[in-house]
C-alpha cells in the first residue's frame, strides 16, 4: 500500500484540522476530507473552554464523568490549546487570553459572552456595561445594528462610515485594500472620538486583519476590538482559513468534495474510503482514520424517528432515549437531552461497541459532550482532536 | 438533482466564499442568485434576472457548501435560460466559439500575434465589448491539432487518448506536446485524436445548444477509445469537470458517464500508474521556490491537489500551495469589459498572495489562472507537467 496515507481525517473542522496538524507535524503523511465548510465558519472565532466558573480548567473537574475533557485532562487541555495558539501565532493571527482565566467578550446584541482565549482583534472587548465606548459602524451594514448595543450599554454611542458596500464580506474585501484603510482611518480621526475604547463589527480585513486592526488602534491612540457578527463571520472564516494553511504548510493534503461514498473494511481494518466527485469517485487509502464530522448540523450525526445515527461508518451512536423521552419545547435551553447523542469511545478514542481497531473520534461526534450547555465547542474540538492524534500515532509506533 | 435547492439551509457559507460577491455589489451572491430565487422560477415563467450572468462560474460556492445543494449549478441552468430567451452580446457570442477562435488564429499566427497587441484592434475589439485589460494570448501555427498523426508505442500496456482542450490546441501546443512526452516516457501509449471544445465556453456564455453539439461530438470519438481500453487524459481541469460533470449533468449525452468515469488528469493518472508499481518515481532534485495557485476548477473535481503529492517526491523542491484565491478571469468571463472591473481586482488580490511567497516560478493547471496570475504578478509561469518533465528528464519528441 504505498499510496495509502498514514491517516486520514474525515472532517475539515478545528477538530479535525487540530488533529491533522498534529500529525502533520510529526512528519506523518496525513489527509482531510471534507465536505464543504465546516460549522466553525459561522462561530465568533473564540475558544470556549468552559463557561463556568473563572478557572475553566479547574472547572472541568465538576463534568460528569461521560464528558470527553476527561479523556483528555487538565494537562492535556492546556498543552492542546497551547499547540493552538502557536499553530495561529505562525499564521499571523494571534490568539491573547490566559488558558487558567475565562474572559468576556461583547456580542453584536450588546451582551457579553464568556469565553477563553480570543483573537488578538477582540482582545479589549470585555466592557462592562456601564463603561464608555464607541462604536464605529457602516451605512446600512447588513445584520449589525448598533442600536442593539446602544440600548444595552447607556454610555456607548456609534457613528456609521460609508464603505460604499453593506454586506460584511464585502465591506472585509475593502479593508484588504490600503487605500481603503487610509480613507477610513483619517474619516476615523476626523470623528475627534473621546471614549477610551473603539468597537468595530468583525469587518477589519480577511486574511491581513492583524495588519488592519493595528493600524486602526495605533493611528486613533484608542483600544480598537471587534464585535463578533451573524455568520459570513470573519473571525470564523479566518480561523478556518489559518489551520487549513498551516495543514498545507506541514505538506498535508485535502480534499473538498461531496462526502464519503463508501468505505472499504477488511476484518478489523478500515483500508479506505471513496468519495464521491463528479464522474469516477476518488479511492483515498489510510492506515489509520480520524472520525471528526461533528454533532448534527455539521452532518456527523442523524437522527431518524426513534434513533440518531453516525454517518459515515455507521457506528453504533449513543442517544438518550426515544423523542418522548427527550423532547423539550425549548432547544436552546441549557440541558437538551438531545445534546448527549454521539459516539462513545475508550480511552485511545476508539468507538465502543465495534470490532474495528484503526479508528479515532474526536470532536463533537463524540457523546456527552453537550456542546451548548457547557459552551466548551472549540475547546473541547481542540483537546480532543491533538489527543486522539495522539493516541493515533501512539498505535502506529506501537506497530 | 432539481430539488437539490431545498437543502439550503442558509448558512452563507456559499456567500462567504463569492469571489464575485465580495467585490461586485450587483451580484446578490450565490444564495440568492442559485436556491433562493431557484423557488420562484419556472420554465412557463420568463428569465428575468440580468444579474445571473455576473456568476463566473468559479465553483467555489459549490466546494464549500456541506449540504450538496450545487448553487453553482442551478445559477449555470438559469444562465443558459436566460440566454435562450434574451439577446446575447458579440462578446458572448464569440467567446462560445473560443474553438473556431483559436483555429482560424492559429492559421493567421504571425499575423494575429502582430496586430493584436496594437491599439487600433485593441479599440475596434473594446468597441465590441471586449477587455484588454491583459494582454491576448499568443497564438501558434503548429497546434496540438497538427500533431495528430502520432502514434504512441504499440507495446505499452498502458493506454491513453489525450484531451488537451482549446487552450493548449492554439495557445500553448507545446505543454501540450510536453505532455504527450512525458506520459511516453512513463510507458503509456498515447493517442491524439482530432477533437473539438470540450463545450465549457458556450455553457458559459449562455449557449445550450452548441456546448451539447461539442460534447456529443467528443463522447462519439473519446467512448470509442474507451470501449477499446483507453483511459482519456486532461490537463486543463475546466475542461476536466466538464467532461466528468456537464456531459452525464446539465448537457444530458448519452454515453456522458462513460467518459466521466473514465478521464483521469494527468497528475491523477501518474500517481495511479505510481500505485499500480507500473512506474518507478525517479525524480532529479530541482532547486526552486514555487508557488502553486490552486485553480478553482481542481479544487471542484474533488480529487485532493495531485500535482501537489508528485512535487512532494521532487528533492529539493519548495511548494507553497495557494488555494485561498480565484485569479478572477475565469475562462473568457474576465474578457467581457463588463466583468472587467470584477476580474482585475480578483487578479490583483490572488498576485497580492502570490508575491507574498517570493517565489521563483508560479506553477499553475489552468491556461486562464496562467494568462491573469502571470501578467498580474510578473512572476513567470509554468504549469505542473513542465516541472515533471524537468525532473524526470524527459526529452522533446518535436511536433
Amino acid at each position: 500500500m504505498n499510496a495509502a496515507y498514514d491517516a486520514v481525517i474525515i472532517g475539515g473542522g478545528i477538530s479535525g484540522m487540530m488533529a491533522a496538524i498534529t500529525l502533520a507535524g510529526r512528519g506523518k503523511r496525513v489527509a482531510v476530507v471534507s465536505k464543504g465548510d465546516p460549522v466553525c465558519c459561522f462561530s465568533t472565532g473564540c475558544v470556549d473552554v468552559l463557561a463556568e466558573g473563572e478557572n475553566p480548567l479547574k472547572g472541568i473537574r465538576s463534568l460528569p464523568e461521560h464528558h470527553p475533557y476527561h479523556l483528555v485532562g487538565e494537562t492535556g487541555i492546556a498543552e492542546a490549546l497551547e499547540l493552538f495558539r502557536g499553530i495561529m501565532s505562525e499564521e499571523g493571527l494571534p490568539y491573547v487570553g490566559d488558558v487558567h482565566a475565562n474572559r468576556k467578550v461583547l456580542t453584536s446584541l450588546g451582551r457579553s459572552k464568556v469565553t477563553c482565549l480570543v483573537p488578538e482583534t477582540m482582545e479589549f472587548g470585555g466592557v462592562d456595561p456601564h463603561e464608555s465606548f464607541h462604536i464605529l459602524s457602516f451605512h446600512k451594514m447588513k445584520d449589525f445594528y448598533p442600536q442593539y448595543i446602544t440600548s444595552r450599554c447607556e454610555k456607548s454611542a456609534y457613528s456609521t462610515f460609508d464603505a460604499g458596500i453593506t454586506t460584511t464580506a464585502g465591506i472585509a474585501e475593502c479593508f484588504e485594500d490600503g487605500g481603503f484603510l487610509d480613507t477610513f482611518v483619517a474619516w476615523v480621526r476626523g470623528r475627534a472620538i473621546q471614549e477610551e475604547r473603539i468597537a468595530v463589527p468583525a469587518v477589519l480585513g480577511r486574511r491581513n486583519c492583524g495588519a488592519v486592526y493595528h493600524r486602526i488602534g495605533a493611528e486613533c491612540g484608542r483600544r480598537v476590538f471587534e464585535i463578533p457578527t451573524l455568520p459570513p463571520s470573519m473571525p470564523g472564516l479566518r480561523l478556518f482559513g489559518g489551520l487549513k494553511n498551516a495543514l498545507l504548510r506541514r505538506k498535508g493534503d485535502v480534499y473538498w468534495g461531496g462526502g464519503i461514498y463508501s468505505v472499504e473494511k477488511l476484518n478489523d481494518q478500515i483500508e479506505a474510503v471513496t468519495l464521491t466527485g463528479p464522474g469516477r469517485n476518488t479511492r483515498v487509502e489510510g492506515k489509520a482514520f480520524i472520525l471528526a464530522t461533528g454533532s448534527f448540523v455539521s452532518g456527523g450525526l442523524q437522527a431518524s424517528r426513534d434513533a440518531v445515527m453516525e454517518t459515515v461508518f455507521n457506528l453504533p451512536a449513543y442517544f438518550p432515549g426515544t423523542r418522548d423521552v427527550w423532547f423539550q419545547d425549548d432547544f436552546f435551553a441549557a440541558g437538551h437531552e438531545i445534546e448527549k447523542a454521539g459516539i462513545r469511545v475508550d480511552a485511545s478514542f476508539r468507538p465502543l461497541g465495534t470490532e474495528i481497531e484503526n479508528l479515532f473520534v474526536c470532536g463533537s461526534v463524540l457523546a456527552f459532550s453537550e456542546v451548548m450547555k457547557y459552551r466548551c465547542g472549540h475547546g473541547m474540538a481542540i483537546a480532543t482532536g491533538v489527543a486522539a492524534a495522539k493516541t493515533c500515532m501512539g498505535a502506529y509506533d506501537a506497530v | 438533482m432539481p430539488f437539490d435547492f431545498q437543502h439550503c439551509i442558509r448558512c452563507t457559507i456559499c456567500v462567504a466564499n463569492c469571489p464575485v460577491f465580495k467585490v461586485d455589489p450587483a451580484f446578490p451572491g450565490p444564495k440568492q442568485a442559485g436556491p433562493d430565487a431557484e423557488r420562484f422560477r419556472s420554465d412557463d415563467d420568463p428569465s428575468i434576472d440580468r444579474w445571473i450572468r455576473l456568476c463566473s462560474q468559479c465553483k467555489r460556492c459549490e466546494v464549500a457548501c456541506p449540504y450538496g445543494v450545487n448553487p453553482a449549478e442551478i445559477i449555470l441552468r438559469e444562465q443558459t435560460r436566460y440566454g435562450q430567451r434574451h439577446f446575447r452580446s458579440f462578446a458572448q457570442r464569440l467567446f462560445a466559439h473560443t474553438y473556431w477562435v483559436g483555429i482560424v488564429s492559429s492559421i493567421f499566427a504571425p499575423v494575429v500575434n502582430l496586430l493584436a497587441p496594437g491599439t487600433f484592434v485593441k479599440k475596434v475589439l473594446s468597441l465590441f465589448g471586449i477587455s484588454t485589460a491583459i494582454p491576448f494570448p499568443r497564438y501558434y501555427f503548429h497546434t496540438m491539432g497538427r500533431s495528430w498523426r502520432w502514434k504512441g508505442s504499440r507495446k505499452s500496456r498502458k493506454k491513453a487518448v489525450f484531451f488537451y482542450g482549446c487552450f493548449i490546441n492554439s495557445n500553448q501546443p507545446h505543454i501540450g506536446r510536453g505532455v504527450r512526452d512525458l506520459l511516453a516516457s512513463l510507458g503509456v501509449r498515447v493517442v491524439i485524436p482530432r477533437q473539438v471544445c470540450c463545450g465549457l465556453p458556450a455553457l458559459g456564455n449562455g449557449d445550450l445548444e452548441t456546448a451539447r453539439r461539442f460534447a456529443l461530438k467528443n463522447t462519439r470519438i473519446l467512448a470509442g477509445y474507451i470501449d477499446k481500453g483507453f483511459d482519456v487524459i486532461y490537463t486543463c481541469t475546466s475542461c476536466g469537470l466538464s467532461l466528468t460533470r456537464d456531459y452525464p449533468g446539465i448537457l444530458d449525452i448519452a454515453d456522458g458517464k462513460k467518459v466521466a468515469e473514465n478521464s483521469y488528469n494527468l497528475h491523477e493518472y501518474i500517481l495511479k500508474l505510481m500505485d499500480e508499481e507500473y512506474i518507478r518515481s525517479d525524480f532529479d532534485p530541482l532547486r526552486r521556490r514555487v508557488a502553486y495557485h490552486i485553480p478553482c476548477h481542481l479544487r471542484a473535481l474533488g480529487i485532493g491537489y495531485p500535482a501537489a503529492r508528485l512535487f512532494e517526491k521532487i528533492p529539493g523542491l519548495e511548494v507553497h500551495i495557494l488555494e485561498d484565491n480565484c485569479c478572477g478571469l475565469a475562462g473568457s468571463y474576465g474578457f467581457k469589459k463588463s466583468n472587467e472591473h470584477t476580474s482585475t481586482t480578483l487578479g490583483t488580490d490572488a498576485a497580492r498572495a502570490i508575491k507574498a511567497v517570493d517565489p521563483d516560478i508560479l506553477v499553475t493547471d489552468c491556461g486562464a489562472c496562467k494568462m491573469q496570475l502571470g501578467y498580474c504578478s510578473g512572476v513567470p509561469v509554468c504549469d505542473p507537467s513542465e516541472i515533471l518533465r524537468e525532473s524526470l528528464n524527459v526529452t522533446d519528441a518535436g511536433i
